[in-house]
């Protein structure tokens, strides 16, 4: 299918916007974002969540912090920065535009 | 215990990740093996009951080693190490560096099929140094030529008559002589052979290999 190659691309721009909403109020350590994103379907392969929290890091959207926890050995938080949070801010609004024209005309499409 | 190979098989999947990630910057494939590690041990934390199979399930979430670190590569903006496939350029580059250095050496440079590390030693050795040392063997020759002794004093008649006698080849001469053949003839073909091996060998892409071995322990 076509499709496969755009969706599974779209799915992976998406993909960093969706793990800096979920650390967005509350830093989280990389295993609970995995959990968040479980049932969405969002991550299928687990691993490749590493690489890209790597990169929000490098870019300087998101920061760590090593944390001590209760049960096991420290485990590195993420948390976003102020750059991070602009751009998550900027790709809403470009998102919500973006699905309502889509939808808007895949509407239209189904009509006629 | 009910997982006896929990460790060898967590030992086993970082070291394919590890191999696999080789042409990662070294801190980005440290800090990868790293994260992949903590996962890990955070997901066994999370077991119940721990089994190898719960081990298995752990890694094939995980995804593949090859396909995290294609991840890895794509989100630091590292080319994937694309098989390149040697073809005519490579051809003329080692047919030129044994008959026309100048040109041979260009196409050595510009093909992308040789790492750094060997186009440097095409470079270097003979036949890249082919004409320097052709140009340092005719100066040797005039050297030594020019060296025979040029004595009109009279008065060392006897040293005269010594250096009269045509300077056979010494011992050392005659090593030297054949070292210089070797190095002159022999190590340009040993060098072409050495580019034409490390053309073929040294840019096989990653074996795909490692993600199979984990179906068979």
């Amino acid at each position: 299918m076509p499709a496969d190659g755009l969706v599974s691309q779209m799915r992976r721009g998406a993909l960093e916007y969706c793990v800096m909403a979920l650390i967005q109020h509350t830093p989280r350590y990389a295993f609970e974002v995995i959990e968040a994103l479980g049932q969405t379907g969002m991550l299928t392969t687990e691993g490749t969540l590493y690489p890209l929290l790597s990169r929000l890091r490098r870019d300087g959207l998101v920061r760590t912090e090593w944390r001590e926890s209760s049960d096991g050995p420290p485990r590195r938080y993420y948390e976003l920065t102020p750059e991070g949070r602009r751009a998550l801010t900027a790709f809403r609004s470009e998102w919500t535009s973006f699905r309502a024209s889509v939808d808007g005309i895949l509407q239209e499409g189904k009509k006629s | 215990m009910t997982a006896p190979h929990a460790d060898q098989l967590i030992d086993g999947y970082l070291a394919r990740l590890n191999a696999a990630a080789a042409d990662l910057p070294k801190g980005a494939r440290q800090e990868l093996v790293d994260d992949v590690r903590a996962h890990i041990a955070e997901a066994r934390a999370r077991e119940p009951q721990e089994t190898d199979a719960t081990i298995l399930n752990i890694l094939d979430r995980l995804g593949a080693p090859a396909t995290v670190v294609a991840e890895a590569r794509e989100r630091l903006g590292i080319q994937p190490s694309v098989p390149y496939r040697p073809g005519l350029l490579e051809i003329f580059a080692l047919v030129l560096l044994l008959f026309m250095w100048p040109i041979g050496v260009v196409l050595l440079w510009i093909s992308p099929a040789w790492r750094m590390r060997d186009k440097i030693i095409g470079t270097l050795l003979p036949p890249g140094g082919y004409w320097g040392l052709a140009l340092g063997g005719i100066f040797f020759a005039t050297a030594h030529a020019g060296g025979v002794c040029v004595i009109t004093d009279a008065a060392s008649q006897a040293f005269q008559s010594a250096c009269q006698t045509p300077p056979g080849p010494s011992p050392l001469e005659t090593i030297l002589l054949v070292a210089a053949v070797i190095i002159i003839w022999v190590l340009p073909l040993i060098t072409a052979g050495y580019l034409a091996i490390r053309l073929r060998w040294g840019r096989q892409p990653q074996p795909a290999m490692a993600s199979l071995q984990m179906e068979n322990s």
